[in-house]
């Protein structure tokens, strides 16, 4: 099972937050694995298996029992590392370099994208789907990651 | 020769003490590399026509010292000091409007830096008052003794707070900005921020500045009682935890997550935060009780001033540790 996060915080402007991944569903038909989404009340439902507003216990046990997570900058990038397990992050406009951490496969499409003032508000920036890499960039890390996994398993 | 910016907040006393003051600073005999003045008046105004004040900013020209003149945002002279703080200069010597300080104050305030050193003060004499300079300098005797510098001193010896007019290590702590305009209590709440930082404190001898207490403009401006009360509040609630290292996490779920792996290496600490499932903690609301506005607990804010380069968790190691 793969666990995915897919949506950063809701912007308190109401515009699409510049961190939310643009092609998740392009992403989720390439993927043969089931998925589960986390996620909270309000966001955009993108498989079957959607479990909103888990107390953090419950995505704690979650992330332990998938093969892996992928999740745009946002919590679920912390929680699995902070669990011990790795996982995909996809990143726009905000700098790996800085919130993420390197246990991670950190996929960014270009520095020169991130957003020149990484403290303001992400309300001040325009989500940009140009920004992020393709979904077959994400399935090429997520089987790496697997693969390394299987061998580490042995 | 480390730099120095020489920074004046200054309010009400344009046409009284101001201009001897930066005449005092003119004259030093060590000159700092830069002097702003922050213009905190209601009422600013264009000096450089002036017939006294052409002739001080000729004198800061020949004497090669580079000068601005700021109008500043009439908040108090702590947000001054802070603005100042972040200039990029290595040490900061703070002068009041009202303080003349002889030539050789900023010269032998150098010699006692250090890496260790986060401030330096000398006498701050109000003629005619005397105090024999019978102090310790702590801080949990500032209710019932008299402030050192306030005497002639004659050795130098280590305190945890500086009062009135500095020299200080610049951009290492804030200023609290929770406090009102009158900024009641603001160089002791930062001189003990910097020496909880880890960094010593001095008062040395032989750099005395005449302090004049103007009868008005400075913070008398505001006499308004309440005010002070805020301040004081804000101060005695700081100081109640000054054994802890107080923590406000005002701020995302992952930042909590990252903040939990540096919470064990942190000494003593009062977490105020927002998921306590993720760091056990007393409320944001309680934080802001206790400490009025909790701006400068924003990590976000400090990571912009330090332009920072690296981790969160490595800022997050920055700030409390």
């Amino acid at each position: 099972m793969i666990l995915i996060a897919p949506f950063a915080k809701q912007l308190r402007n109401g515009k699409e937050n510049p961190k939310n991944y643009p092609y998740w569903e392009a992403l989720i038909r390439l993927i043969d694995e089931p998925i589960i989404q986390v996620g909270v009340e309000g966001e955009r439902q993108l498989v079957a298996d959607f479990r909103k507003n888990l107390p953090l216990t419950e995505v704690r046990k979650l992330i332990q029992q998938c093969k892996t997570w992928i999740s745009c900058d946002s919590f679920l990038q912390h929680l699995g590392w902070d669990e011990g397990k790795p996982g995909v992050v996809l990143w726009s406009v905000s700098d790996p370099l800085i919130f993420g951490h390197p246990e991670n496969i950190n996929l960014l499409k270009d520095r020169s994208l991130l957003a020149p003032n990484q403290f303001l508000w992400w309300e001040h920036t325009e989500h940009d789907p140009s920004k992020f890499v393709p979904p077959q960039d994400v399935l090429k890390a997520l089987k790496s990651l697997l693969s390394t996994q299987e061998l580490v398993l042995g | 020769m480390p730099s120095v910016l020489c920074s004046v907040s200054t309010r009400g006393r344009t046409h009284t003490t101001l201009p001897m003051a930066l005449q005092a600073i003119i004259n030093q005999t060590r000159r700092p590399d830069k002097l702003v003045i922050f213009d905190d008046n209601d009422d600013q105004q264009d000096l450089r026509g002036d017939p006294l004040y052409k002739q001080l900013f000729y004198m800061m020209q020949a004497k090669e010292i580079a000068w601005e003149w700021l109008y500043a945002g009439k908040k108090g002279q702590h947000h001054n000091h802070q603005m100042a703080n972040w200039m990029g200069y290595e040490w900061v010597w703070r002068v009041d409007d009202d303080a003349l300080p002889e030539p050789n104050v900023l010269q032998n305030l150098l010699k006692h830096v250090g890496p260790h050193i986060g401030g330096v003060g000398g006498s701050v004499l109000t003629p005619p008052q005397t105090f024999d300079g019978a102090a310790t300098g702590k801080i949990e005797h500032i209710y019932t003794e008299p402030n050192l510098q306030w005497g002639l001193i004659k050795k130098t010896q280590e305190v945890e707070h500086l009062h009135c007019t500095f020299l200080y290590r610049a951009g290492v702590y804030d200023y609290n900005l929770a406090l009102s305009r009158v900024a009641h209590r603001e160089e002791t709440l930062f001189t003990y921020g910097l020496h909880k930082k880890g960094y010593k404190l001095l008062v040395v001898p032989h750099a005395v500045t005449w302090h004049l207490k103007a009868p008005s403009g400075g913070i008398r401006m505001e006499n308004r009682q309440e005010l002070f009360a805020h301040d004081e509040q804000i101060f005695r609630n700081t100081m109640a935890f000054r054994d802890q290292t107080i923590v406000v996490l005002n701020s995302g779920m992952g930042d909590h997550i990252v903040f939990s792996h540096v919470l064990p290496h942190i000494k003593n600490p009062i977490v105020f935060g927002c998921y306590p499932e993720i760091v056990p903690s007393k409320s944001i609301a309680e934080a802001q009780s206790l400490f009025g506005d909790i701006e400068m607990f924003n990590i976000y804010g400090k990571m912009h001033r330090w332009q920072w380069k690296s981790s969160l968790e490595d800022a997050y190691r920055k700030m409390y540790l």
